[in-house]
């Protein structure tokens, strides 16, 4: 039972090869081409594109996104959804703020008030998801207006300024000659790759996207995976506000506004099928990182911002069309192939 | 299950009461919602309070102290052509179409300099920090920013003046270290001097009114309303300050509010203002439907002189057009967005060129004249401008 399968594979393990040719059609391989294409048409258009600095500042911006895109990954895998993390983003920023200076709380204590505000609401979105019922959906929408609004009710529409150079460092400075937050994001992308892949809570992720109520008589802990999933995505998001505060230098609770539509994107583009039972945490860094190499890339060409995002939108639905006809292609060459094989 | 859920929903209630407490009560004294002086301005005199308004802001202006920032190692294009991008707080809306017009007013008639708009869909302070970092990775001479959030902004226009680009903002300002020059499109105790006045002329120096905001917190609104209230108290100690409400930046409430305004004090309310572009049209139209227009149109007779509620407020002429075309809203006062797009466009090229450096106390900003410099590093447009009748079919915003 600690070995689920993550594909609906019936015939006996594959062969390396095998592996290498769905690893290629599937959607990282997808992305990888489309990302060295857009690298490529984006280098000539403009000089100042592919440069080490550009690239490493591009990473900034990144960072927060994809932190938590690692946990809605976990979550889209079992067929849910977290529409509140740019709200917890705002809640959490705000309550880093509001501790810090209105509290009197030491700036150190109030990065723990922060990141356990996330978890805190984050552990609330699971508990309601599993105790009471509610489908993901709707009570994380319902909870993106709520923490939203106590964002705006604790902070009363005023920011925090003024934080010190040292907690600056986190969103601005650089560690061992990369940018900070992408040791941060690195570090956990690893873990929740491992964890992903190579452990029964991992694993049991997939089981519960692909049939639930399957994964309950197997004798998963359903309920508190879930939980556990949510938390983090709460965790994640305390994290990336106490980074995007120290980037930006201030707290204001607008802030992650808009943040799950750019997430979940991520998470789409990078292969995580929204009804769950697949994705990896490769593929949503890949959909991460194309995504901004698109944004930065076009306005470097001298592209609006708002053609950006018309270019981002056609680039999601073409990668998944790519992916799901060459998915399907594959899918019918192998099996003739493996019949042809049978019949010989 | 059941029982679960019951405990459940008792948490959620008790939740949602505790933050029902929050505290909305109306407040004595407006503090701005920033713990800022006010600084009320000279009460208008016979002679017009235009004059007053100007020659007050050159009169603080005894020794400028300079509290911008430098660029670093910045390339000298005097008289030279010059390349500038313009970060507004969002593209799409008529306000920032309308700065963008009179920046390419002043790029045609300056000739040697090229302006391009870009910026954020929304108003957003994220995506706003990232089309400003492009631009800098892209390489212009300048930078005109409209800062969505003032501290929020700052880091990246400092990296831009470390990369020797030249930073004037406009609109909405930065911390000063993070930008050369502001051009403050009006000060808050002018906007304040001139709503008030405007008001007093119309219902009289013993009028009552009441104010329709956005919220009791947001920072322009309040420190308007701060300065108002000092500048009231001290020009026209006789007028009665009924009430202040509160109806976000949303139509349906703002009319709604407006409504029970004229309900709920009758004949005792000469006056509403409205705080933001929201609120004013939706004050006008509450006052039309009531049929308390101080002037009427041909349509329904005026009325009584009891009765009219004359409105006053910041607002977009578009908005107010068919309110002072029926004559219900006779000013509203802005500043004009055309203008203040054009000075920052001149403000830039001067800068460029060395004839606008730290310490100076005005700068030269073509077919407006001469603009002074207030508040140690920022360009002042000038007394706000009111829209009424005669001119407000010459702006399209």
């Amino acid at each position: 039972m600690t070995t689920l399968p993550e594909t609906k594979v019936l015939d006996d393990a594959p062969s390396l090869r095998d592996r290498l040719g769905s690893a290629l059609f599937r959607q990282e391989g997808v992305l990888i081409l489309i990302g060295i294409i857009a690298l490529v048409v984006l280098a000539f258009g403009s000089e100042n594109f592919l440069t080490v600095d550009n690239l490493l500042n591009q990473t900034r911006f990144l960072a927060e996104i994809g932190l938590i895109a690692l946990p809605m990954t976990y979550i889209i895998i079992t067929g849910g959804i977290d529409l509140s993390v740019g709200a917890i983003v705002g809640v959490s920023a705000i309550m880093l703020g509001v501790s810090w200076q209105n509290w009197g709380l030491p700036l150190e204590l109030a990065i723990v008030v922060c990141i356990l505000t996330g978890v805190l609401a984050g552990f609330v979105n699971g508990l309601f998801i599993v105790r009471v019922g509610v489908p993901p959906l709707i009570m994380t929408l319902a909870t993106l207006a709520f923490y939203r609004g106590l964002a705006e009710g604790i902070s009363e529409s005023r920011s925090v300024r003024g934080y010190p150079d040292w907690f600056e460092q986190l969103g601005q400075g650089n560690f061992l000659g990369l940018p900070t937050q992408l040791w941060v994001l690195i570090v956990f992308a690893i873990v929740f790759a491992i964890v992903l892949a190579r452990t029964t809570f991992g694993r049991s992720l997939y089981a519960i996207g692909n049939n639930e109520l399957g994964a309950r008589f197997s004798g998963i802990p359903v309920g508190r995976n879930k939980i556990i999933i949510y938390s983090l995505s709460g965790l994640m998001a305390g994290i990336a506000a106490w980074i995007f505060v120290s980037r930006t230098t201030t707290t204001r609770s607008d802030y992650g506004s808009g943040w799950e539509l750019d997430v979940i994107a991520a998470v789409v583009l990078g292969g995580t099928s929204i009804f769950g039972g697949t994705g990896t945490i490769i593929g949503t860094m890949l959909g991460i990182v194309l995504i901004q190499i698109l944004k930065n890339g076009l306005a470097l060409t001298g592209v609006t911002s708002d053609a950006t995002i018309v270019v981002i939108g056609s680039v999601l639905i073409l990668s998944i069309l790519i992916n799901n006809y060459a998915g399907s292609l594959f899918g019918a060459l192998t099996r003739r192939l493996r019949q042809t094989q049978q019949n010989t | 299950m059941a029982k679960k859920f019951l405990s459940l929903a008792l948490i959620l209630t008790l939740l949602l009461a505790a933050f029902a407490s929050f505290p909305v009560a109306a407040q004595d004294r407006w503090d701005g919602a920033d713990d800022l002086p006010v600084n009320p301005l000279d009460c208008p005199m016979a002679e017009g309070a235009e004059m007053a308004a100007t020659e007050e802001a050159e009169g603080e202006m005894m020794m400028p102290e300079y509290d911008g920032g430098e660029p670093v190692d910045a390339p000298d294009l005097a008289g030279q052509d010059i390349t500038l991008v313009d970060v507004p707080k969002l593209i799409g809306v008529g306000y920032f179409a309308a700065t963008t017009q009179g920046m390419q007013e002043a790029a045609e008639e300056l000739g040697n300099v090229s302006v391009t708009t870009d910026g954020p869909t929304e108003a957003n302070i994220d995506d706003q920090i990232a089309v400003i970092d492009n631009y800098i990775t892209q390489g212009v001479n300048g930078i005109l920013f409209a800062a969505n959030d003032p501290v929020a902004i700052a880091p990246v226009l400092t990296r831009a003046l470390e990369s020797g680009i030249r930073v004037v903002g406009y609109d909405a300002n930065s911390t000063p270290d993070a930008r050369q020059w502001f051009v403050n499109q009006a000060a808050f105790e002018g906007v304040a001097k001139s709503l008030v006045d405007n008001m007093a002329e119309q219902i009289g120096v013993d009028g009552s009114f009441a104010i329709v905001t956005s919220t009791f917190t947001t920072p322009n609104q309040a420190r308007w309303i701060a300065e108002m209230q000092a500048y009231q108290e001290k020009c026209y100690p006789e007028m009665t300050w009924l009430e202040t409400v509160e109806a976000q930046e949303d139509n349906i409430l703002s009319f709604n509010q407006a409504t029970t305004l004229i309900n709920k004090y009758g004949p005792d309310m000469d006056g509403i203002f409205g705080m933001t572009s929201i609120a004013t049209p939706a004050a006008a139209e509450a006052v039309t439907q009531a049929a308390v227009c101080p002037l009427a149109s041909s349509e329904g007779a005026a009325a009584s002189e009891d009765d009219a509620v004359v409105v006053v407020g910041l607002a977009t002429p578009n908005a107010m057009k068919p309110y002072v075309e029926t004559q219900c809203v006779e000013r509203v006062v802005l500043w004009n967005p055309v203008d203040l797009g054009y000075a920052a466009v001149y403000v830039m090229r001067r800068t460029i060129d060395g004839e606008f450096l730290p310490g100076a106390t005005e700068v030269d900003a073509g077919r407006l004249g001469m603009l002074p410099v207030v508040n140690n590093s920022e360009v002042l447009l000038g007394p706000p401008f009111v829209f009424t009748a005669e001119n407000i079919n010459d702006f399209d915003f």
